[in-house]
């Protein structure tokens, strides 16, 4: 198990040495992460690798500062060591000491069904080669095919000064493909890479053929593309789709730290009329084996889930520890870390759009001319401003109320607040994604999730006419 | 710390057996980093990480394994494990070993032994100056987001049953801010940087006031119209594109068919005066070492030379599939990753016009400060790219409003062509591999433009 061999008296010890400069609270965090993954590429089963990973990490904060000191080495001498480094980082006044230890049980939990340990390298070697073989199955035009499995079992124990204590076991499986598809001059790239904070029945909601099928389908789809047009249209984002334009452009400027520092367009606009009154969208850490769902966050607050816009009025911020108290706001249980080694800070977990009242198909029947987003690509945001820059990795015209054709190389150009507020139309349907988001050098799993929407304009980039 | 490194190194790869071979990487790093914001520390980070991967191939097949924890056992158990991976892979000829090779002196020293000396309140004192400085930069500056000092020290070790065994040590110390700027609702955001290997070679002032300038420079900007006029690329967005064009140049990218450099070779792609050179043996690079991540001595390779593509970057692997020879590009991430193959210090080489002069030649154009979803947007296959961007109208050779929301369109051999101008300014960007980037003119780029912005505020 997680737990360093360290008892009691131990614990408070390092807590106590944390303190000793005159912290107001100290934590220590400990991880233990086997890792084990497996690609295929071209045709080729690549290197296995499996590992090992854990350290500890001691954080003492005092009036808003924090000092933060890892080490890889678990002995009680090293995180002692850690913790006077830390201390060492802060100079405060508080005497308050370190309450007693008491275990605290998660609210909520995510069972594993199958461990993935049930399946050895020889195992994992066969569920790429299964995705490769559905993906170039699909179509002659199929060239290249690179697939991966893996999962982590990522222990976490956590004891802090306020006398809290627990112990989580996370784990998550993923399986990726991505398929390059090629005919005369144009070659086209085809993504899918369910997750779920869950083991090996990851498998039997994301078959490997299905996986490999979808990707591939995705790339062939595309050779058949246009170049998109450009300027200000209509567009739909499909179900699954829209996660990552909210996530990047809503739901980073809604996380407490980019409030606090005075760099998002939502700062001092919680009660706000912002969004349409079609739009509501939440983080939810809580949902049941969702790829960035957990017990506790990183700092041992329980998994919850915040409501970041209500029928289009801005509410609540995504906290950690640092940031809820110096804003004024409870905890929200966004704390999360990539690692031991790095910094507890605010993080999106689930991030969803949540379903509406109107019809899927009557949304894309409504629609004279606009593009139909399938999938986006990575984007980008400037959370000061809101500004945002999504790839359309797979994207359709709309003309008169039908999907015509697909479109290439479309970019959505746009801000934050103008989108929400531009939304026309919300779906009775719903879809998830996966991926990995990451912020100040730090990846963490976050589920992305929207239904149907229809925005009315947003400026589209593309280099057709 | 090397010796003490090698020393368990030396111990995994003595248990070689007979048609095996053994490559331990070891890395013990330690890292502080200091988070200044208003005026005060936010945070102070301090790290100690160590950790050993083996790589074991027997049978053309490669096996890979790491750990931290250092003890005897350990090391087995991950010996053992790595050698049951290998049971799994396919069968390959690029997966050999490096043979050893002589490792010649570097021009400079990586490591300065100042960073070590550095007394943790002179790291707070440097980050809360540079949050200062950048503050006060400026009527328009409203703030900064967490103005960072950051040190590391580095020892890397590696050995193989192939005979390959070295070590070096690296420090590295780093100054970023970034400014926010805000006038009549606008606001904006831009970083300085300055870059060395301890302490005293960093400059705070130059760091603040290029912050200050680059987020002041793009308030009040407004969407605008498409127009086909020249594009000038500031250093760090040269720095950017060009990661794009080193991704396409390693052999392994053009070997599975997803580089637009294939076949190439020999072919002018850029002006005659255009030359890219990696070189990881440039001191002054933030990428530089005397060995890359398998072993091999590193070394300054032209990939374009008077605008003529001369070749590809190698490591082992990828030289085995194409009878080359490794150029010293094999990278690792960490310990808990087998060897990659990146560009090490991947750059244009700079030209002789000054940027004031080159951007005082340009009648009409833009200059682009910022690019978002490049990485997206960019098409790595065909080259074609179409990126959101930011920056400034340039107007009878001088700066005039300022641009957002922006696209700029073409294609990566589109850019290369239209060099016209490489300015005398090199930069470097700290990330994927080590991009460093000069102003630069490009001609028959399109810049365009949505609606005129409503007031959305």
């Amino acid at each position: 198990m997680t737990r360093p061999d360290l008892d009691g008296t131990d614990l408070r010890a390092i807590l106590d040495a944390a303190l000793s400069t005159g912290g107001q609270f100290s934590e220590l965090y400990v991880e233990h992460r086997r890792s084990r993954s497996v690609a295929v590429d071209d045709g080729r089963v690549e290197d296995l690798i499996t590992g090992l990973d854990r350290g500890g990490g001691v954080r003492v904060v005092s009036d808003g500062r924090t000092a933060y000191a890892f080490t890889n080495l678990l002995t009680r001498d090293a995180l002692l060591e850690a913790a006077r480094i830390a201390a060492a980082g802060v100079h405060g006044t508080a005497t308050g000491g370190v309450a007693d230890l008491r275990t605290v049980q998660p609210p909520h939990t995510h069972p594993v069904a199958r461990e993935p340990s049930d399946i050895d390298g020889p195992g994992m070697a066969e569920i790429v080669t299964r995705i490769d073989e559905a993906a170039r199955a699909v179509d002659g035009s199929v060239r290249q095919v690179g697939a991966s499995y893996s999962d982590t079992t990522q222990e976490v124990f956590l004891v802090n000064s306020e006398g809290h204590r627990h112990e989580e076991r996370r784990v998550r499986t993923r399986l990726a493909a991505r398929v390059v598809a090629a005919r005369d001059d144009i070659v086209q790239t085809g993504l899918e890479a369910p997750g779920a904070a869950a083991g090996l029945e990851l498998l039997e909601r994301h078959p490997p053929e299905d996986v490999g099928r979808r990707a591939a389908e995705r790339a062939v789809l595309m050779l058949d593309s246009r170049p998109a047009p450009a300027g200000d249209m209509t567009v739909v984002l499909a179900p699954g789709s829209g996660g990552v334009l909210f996530h990047e452009a809503c739901g980073h400027g809604m996380e407490a730290d980019i409030v606090a520092k005075g760099a998002s367009v939502y700062q001092g606009r919680r009660g706000d009329k912002i969004g349409s009154d079609l739009i509501s969208g939440v983080d939810d850490a809580t949902v049941t084996n969702a790829w960035g769902s957990f017990g506790f966050d990183d700092e041992g607050t329980p998994a919850q889930r915040t409501v970041l816009f209500e029928r289009g009025v801005c509410t609540d911020y995504l906290t950690d520890r640092l940031r809820a108290d110096e804003l004024g706001l409870a905890r929200s249980g966004n704390a999360r870390r990539q690692s031991y080694a790095h910094l507890p800070i605010p993080r999106m977990t689930n991030t969803y759009i949540l379903p509406g009242d109107d019809d899927p198909d009557e949304i894309l029947r409504s629609v004279q001319r606009g593009l139909w987003c399938e999938q986006l690509g990575g984007g980008q945001v400037d959370p000061a401003s809101g500004d945002f820059v999504f790839g359309v990795a797979v994207g359709w015209l709309i003309e008169d109320g039908q999907r015509t054709h697909p479109v290439r190389g479309a970019n959505l150009v746009g801000d934050g607040p103008a989108i929400l507020a531009r939304v026309e139309a919300v779906g009775t349907d719903f879809d998830v994604r996966e991926g990995i988001c990451g912020k100040d050098g730090q990846g963490v799993p976050a589920g992305l999730g929207n239904p149907t929407v229809r925005i009315g304009r947003i400026t589209v980039g593309g280099t057709g006419e | 710390m090397s010796d003490e490194l090698l020393g368990l190194l030396d111990r995994v790869v003595g248990q070689a057996k007979a048609g095996e071979g053994i490559e331990a990487y070891g890395l013990d790093e330690t890292e502080t980093t200091v988070k200044a914001h208003d005026g005060d520390v936010e945070s102070l980070s301090s790290a100690r990480r160590r950790g050993i991967g083996v790589r074991v191939v027997r049978d053309q097949r490669v096996g890979y394994c790491f750990t931290v924890d250092l003890s005897e056992e350990a090391l087995d158990a991950a010996l053992a494990e790595a050698r049951a991976n290998a049971t799994v892979g396919s069968p390959d000829p690029g997966n050999v070993l490096a043979e050893p090779r002589r490792v010649a002196e570097l021009d400079g020293p990586l490591y300065d032994p100042a960073v070590e000396e550095v007394a943790p309140q002179d790291k707070v004192d440097t980050a809360i100056a540079l949050d200062r400085a950048t503050r006060g930069g400026g009527p328009d500056i409203t703030g900064t987001d967490a103005a960072r000092y950051g040190d590391s020290v580095r020892t890397a070790a590696i050995c193989s049953s192939t005979g390959v065994r070295a070590s070096y040590r690296r420090s590295d110390a780093y100054l970023l801010v970034e400014a926010l700027a805000g006038r009549n609702g606008s606001t904006t955001s831009a970083y300085g940087l300055s870059l060395g290997r301890s302490l005293a070679e960093l400059d705070i002032d130059a760091a603040a006031a290029e912050a200050v300038e680059r987020a002041t420079r793009l308030l009040g900007g407004r969407t605008p119209s498409s127009a086909r006029v020249p594009i000038v690329f500031d250093p760090f967005v040269t720095a950017s594109v060009l990661g794009i064009v080193a991704g396409g140049l390693t052999a392994e990218a053009v070997q599975r068919g997803r580089s637009l450099f294939a076949g190439k070779v020999g072919e002018q792609l850029a002006p005659a005066f255009v030359r890219l050179i990696d070189d990881g043996r440039l001191t002054g690079g933030p990428a530089a070492a005397p060995w890359d991540g398998e072993g091999t001595p590193t070394q300054r390779t032209v990939l374009l030379d008077y605008g003529v593509l001369q070749g590809y970057l190698h490591h082992v692997a990828s030289a085995a599939r194409d009878d080359a020879v490794s150029t010293g590009n094999a990278s690792r991430g960490s310990y808990a990753t087998p060897p990659g193959l990146s560009p090490t210090n991947f750059y244009v080489e700079p030209g002789d016009t000054p940027p004031a002069d080159l951007i005082a030649g340009v009648d009409t154009g833009f200059y682009c400060q910022q690019v978002m979803g490049l990485h997206s947007g960019a098409n790595p296959i065909s080259g074609d790219f179409s990126v959101g961007a930011a920056g400034v109208m340039i107007r009878d050779g001088e700066f005039a409003e300022a641009v957002r929301e922006a696209t700029i369109a073409g294609s990566i051999p589109q850019m290369l062509a239209g060099i016209a101008v490489v300015g005398s300014d090199l930069r470097f960007l700290p990330s994927g591999g080590a991009m460093g980037g000069t102003t630069l003119l490009v001609d028959g780029m399109t810049l365009a433009g949505g609606a005129p912005q409503e007031d959305t505020a």
